[in-house]
């Protein structure tokens, strides 16, 4: 697992399609990370973001039925791969490394 | 529930930047989120916002790259469209090579006319300010009220111009003061240069490419002197000559070479090969105090560089307000200036004369603009028919691809694939013409640059602009005559093509006769085109000019010894066996100098004066030139200082009817031609008029016969200038070499010039004869490609009609009647464009022929023949195919069905 690195925003979209789990597609993936980070998302950066993972092979897409609500036009819902899973749980570890690194005191003194 | 909808430009524009495969949904998120916002926001913010979310959707990820929209198939269409049109060049060998001859022919006539006509179109633009050089041209008018323009001005308008006109940027003067030897005075051979003069302006104003030396300082020192490398090569045998010394033969300094010159190219106006400093000439006392007050003569060319932006007219008003201020007019007189561009002087200087001269230097060499519009039509036109050509045997052989037209729109040819296929085919034919006319060009560019007597090569001198306009204009004129065919061909509905219904082509076939007619028409006014000019010129230079031309050596005069020791000369000369006649005069007939002018009128007379023209001769004059005396005597002896001889011209404007009466010669109107040999410059010179003499053409058939006065050789206005020798027809090397020899035993700096009269006289119409031959063989060419086109036509023709034919031998029609029956049709056109073409042809003849004070009649055999030459090669080119028809056995044709 050498060479995986998530950017921040990345990272917040993997976990987002993670707990969408099915249901993950652009307008509801920006909606879940607004609400839950209370951020504002736009469709551009997402979208970007989106594809930026299915092409590293963190994402797959599957398009959905087209929908009355959409005027017709068809969902892609996005769900994880195994290799975004591994990703994603490296990226954790990483963090929980560095983590258990600092010393307790630098964060008492806050 | 209302459904808002967003504003569709938007969404255009995202599908239009957005990759397909992410359009869809990303849209359909837009929209989700639109539908929402419109709820909570309403429809403006939802706008707002669907805005921004697209604009902050251009981003490199998602945008689609330029090409993509590309479908690479057609790459793949265009391929085929090559390899098709290929094979069908390839297929029908004899439509293609027809096809590619003629365009090739027509090419070849384009680029070499086109090679001289832009050559001539882009005189004296090689100066980097061209666009704001001017020569000031004088326009004088005298108190008898006879105007003349000149190409000239005064030395104090060229001086002050700058200073008092904020328009001019700088000003240059220059002047041709005669001929003289320059030589090495370590080694001095003779040879005459024209003595050129310029101030230290000259090379600021014009960039001629200096090989050495430098441009600001080189003509500012007296005794001073600028040369070519031509003439470096000719005097020094090197380039690098500068800061060494050169003398012209009458002047006592040796002038030092500040600047070497590389040669002129052939399209400048300017043919000096050395300019000597003006300085030098403002060392002298005298020159400087009457340059101080000349403000009106015609002594200097004045070239001006005006400001960017400034209006040549305003400026040439406020010279001539500048000269009116400052200079003394005579009474009567008017003047006026105005400015010629320079890149006008080679072929906008008609009515110019050509100033600030001695009258021993030759004037710029002037193109002919009604030649070069001439041309520039016939080379466009040669290239039209070939271009027709093209379209009328594409078009004549479409219903042999209907076929194949059917079926490529069956399997789902559109229009628009049948238009590129025949286009490409078209450019390819245009293309393999192209080379094939480029190499033809390169083979004949040493013969055609023999005769138009310039120095083309195929690349270097015409430049990159000349073949992108010329390269432009063939693929073109390609596109053009394929797209008429390709727009025909690909109209028709497929369904009727392959069921095999005939064409119904009236309309087609009446634009195609129309076509040839129109080939036809320009070839025939060509040939009528050649004709008169061939009888022209013909005429020219074998009318009986009333003097003997014929192995006539003149030779000039040009150091001081040949003419005080002329007597001596003579009788030497005539001493040689070789040697018929030798006379000296002041001008030949015929001359190719200017021949100076007098005013006089007869004695007692009350009316105005005459202008003449003026020769001073020997006694030998007449004998020598075979001109015949009608009344009086020759000259006799010096005695005859004051005699002179008229011709009936003079004799006519001066109302002298028979020989004895005087005439006065009083101050001649104010040119440089005149020296009194009288100390009184005032006293008039009253001669005697002892005989008149038959009219000659002393000038260019251009011209009427002027009226002379002819003059004893010692007399006031104007000294011998030429030794004219009639010579034995034999040997004439070994006669030429004695000539020389006496010259040079007069005096050794002699330079021995001569020339033969003839050839002289044959230089007048040079440019004629020269359009005469590039007439005929252009017109030969239109011919060649629109018989290239009939052929064409004919055998297609034929084809079509082969099964009529049989059917018609088999019901007992014979060999002629089948040829009338093939040949009329075309034979029909072909008359039909000479009725057309006759009239054009006579108005233009008659045009071109009142140019010429004597010039043939147009006469109607002109067009009988040009009639005859073209029905005539038009039935022999189509009856070969109406023969091989005629002939073949009906059987073979009728066997099959």
């Amino acid at each position: 697992m050498k060479r995986v690195q998530l950017g921040e925003f990345e990272e917040v979209v993997l976990l987002t399609v993670g707990i969408l789990h099915g249901n993950a597609y652009g307008v509801s993936i920006k909606d879940e990370i607004e609400q839950r980070l209370n951020r504002e998302v736009t469709v551009g950066a997402l979208q970007i973001t989106l594809r930026r993972l299915e092409s590293k092979g963190f994402l797959k897409s599957k398009q959905g039925d087209s929908s009355e609500s959409r005027r017709g036009r068809p969902k892609l819902f996005f769900e994880i791969t195994a290799y975004g899973k591994k990703a994603l749980e490296y990226s954790k570890e990483s963090r929980d490394e560095l983590w258990k690194a600092l010393p307790k005191l630098v964060l008492k003194l806050k | 529930m209302k459904i808002a909808n967003p504003p569709p430009f938007m969404l255009r524009f995202l599908k239009w930047f957005c990759k397909p495969e992410y359009h869809a949904d990303i849209e359909g998120d837009l929209l989700e989120l639109y539908d929402r916002r419109v709820e909570d926001l309403g429809k403006s913010k939802a706008n707002f916002y669907l805005f921004i979310d697209i604009v902050l959707l251009c981003r490199p990820g998602i945008i689609r790259s330029a090409t993509f929209h590309q479908p690479l198939t057609n790459n793949g269409m265009f391929k085929s469209y090559f390899i098709m049109g290929w094979r069908n060049l390839w297929k029908s060998k004899l439509y293609s090579t027809l096809n590619v001859l003629g365009l090739t022919f027509g090419m070849v006539c384009f680029l070499l006319i086109a090679l001289y006509v832009y050559d001539e179109l882009n005189f004296d633009t090689q100066h980097s300010e061209r666009d704001r050089i001017y020569r000031v041209i004088t326009h004088e008018k005298n108190p008898n009220n006879e105007a003349t323009t000149v190409a000239a001005a005064g030395y104090m308008l060229a001086e002050e111009a700058p200073q008092a006109l904020p328009e001019v940027e700088m000003t240059t003067r220059m002047q041709r003061a005669g001929r003289r030897n320059l030589i090495d005075p370590e080694n001095p051979v003779h040879v005459q240069e024209t003595v050129t003069l310029a101030d230290e302006y000259f090379l600021q104003v014009f960039d001629f490419p200096l090989l050495e030396g430098d441009r600001r300082t080189a003509l500012k020192e007296p005794n001073t002197i600028i040369i070519t490398e031509g003439l470096a090569m000719r005097i020094f045998g090197r380039r690098d000559v500068i800061n060494k010394n050169v003398q012209f033969d009458y002047m006592q300094t040796p002038l030092r070479i500040t600047a070497v010159l590389k040669n002129h190219p052939q399209n400048s106006s300017f043919s000096f090969s050395s300019v000597m400093s003006m300085a030098t000439l403002l060392n002298d006392e005298g020159f400087k105090r009457e340059a101080q007050g000349d403000w009106a003569s015609t002594s200097f060319t004045v070239y001006a560089l005006l400001r960017e932006g400034a209006d040549p007219d305003t400026v040439s008003r406020k010279m001539t307000r500048l000269v009116h201020a400052n200079a003394t007019l005579e009474a009567g007189t008017t003047l006026s200036h105005s400015l010629q561009p320079i890149k006008d002087i080679h072929l906008k200087s008609a009515g110019i004369a050509d100033g600030a001269r001695n009258s021993n230097v030759d004037s710029i060499p002037q193109g002919n603009p009604v030649y070069v519009t001439i041309f520039s039509f016939t080379a466009l036109f040669v290239l039209l028919i070939a271009g027709i050509n093209y379209t009328n045997l594409t078009t004549a052989r479409a219903s042999s691809r209907l076929k194949e037209i059917g079926v490529r729109k069956a399997i789902g040819a559109v229009r628009g694939n049948l238009i590129r296929q025949f286009l490409v085919e078209s450019l390819i034919t245009t293309v393999i013409a192209f080379f094939a006319a480029m190499l033809i060009v390169a083979l004949l560019l040493p013969a055609f640059n023999d005769f138009v007597n310039k120095k083309f090569e195929l690349f270097t001198s015409a430049g990159l602009r000349f073949w992108a306009i010329a390269v432009a204009l063939i693929i073109a004129i390609g596109l053009l005559s394929g797209g008429y065919a390709a727009m025909l061909l690909s109209r028709y509905n497929p369904v009727s093509l392959l069921k095999g219904l005939k064409l119904k082509t009236s309309g087609d076939f009446s634009v195609r006769k129309a076509l040839v007619v129109l080939q036809f028409t320009i070839s025939t006014v060509m040939i009528i085109g050649t004709i008169v000019l061939f009888m022209q010129v013909r005429f020219l230079n074998n009318t009986d000019l009333g003097f003997d031309k014929e192995l006539m050596v003149v030779i000039d005069v040009n150091v001081a010894r040949a003419r005080s020791n002329f007597e001596w000369v003579k009788n030497e000369m005539s001493k040689l066996s070789a040697v018929q006649h030798v006379s000296a005069t002041s001008r030949v007939p015929g001359e190719w100098k200017s021949i100076p002018r007098i005013k006089l009128k007869k004695e007692g007379s009350t009316g105005e004066l005459q202008t003449a023209f003026t020769i001073a001769a020997d006694k030998d004059f007449f004998s020598t030139y075979n001109i015949q005396l009608l009344k009086g005597r020759n000259f006799q002896s010096d005695a005859d200082t004051s005699s002179i001889i008229i011709n009936e011209a003079a004799a006519k404007i001066l109302g002298i009817t028979d020989v004895s009466d005087e005439v006065t010669i009083p101050l001649v109107a104010r040119n440089q031609f005149f020296t009194p040999i009288y100390d009184d410059p005032t006293t008039a010179f009253g001669p005697r008029v002892v005989g008149i003499v038959k009219d000659f053409h002393f000038q260019s058939l251009r011209a009427k016969i002027e009226p002379l006065i002819i003059t004893y050789h010692y007399n006031p206005i104007f000294p011998i200038d030429y030794y004219s020798v009639k010579i034995q027809p034999h040997d004439i090397q070994t006669t030429l070499d004695k000539l020389k020899a006496i010259m040079v035993a007069n005096d050794e700096a002699e330079p021995f010039e001569y020339h033969f009269l003839d050839n002289q006289l044959a230089l007048f119409y040079i440019e004629d004869q020269r359009s005469q031959t590039l007439l005929g063989w252009v017109a030969l060419a239109s011919v060649v490609i629109a018989c290239l086109g009939l052929f064409g036509l004919a055998t297609y023709s034929a084809e079509q009609r082969l099964k009529e034919i049989g059917m018609r031998k088999v019901l007992g029609a014979n060999f002629l009647s089948i040829m009338a029956l093939l040949s009329k049709d075309f034979l029909k056109l072909v008359l039909i464009a000479c009725c057309i073409a006759f009239p054009i042809a006579w108005l233009g003849a008659d045009l071109w022929l009142q140019e010429y004070a004597y010039h043939i009649d147009v006469e109607w055999w002109f067009f009988a023949l040009a009639g005859v030459i073209a029905t005539g090669i038009a039935l022999i080119t189509v009856s070969y195919q109406a023969i091989k028809a005629a002939v073949v056995n009906p059987v073979k044709i009728l066997r099959s069905e």
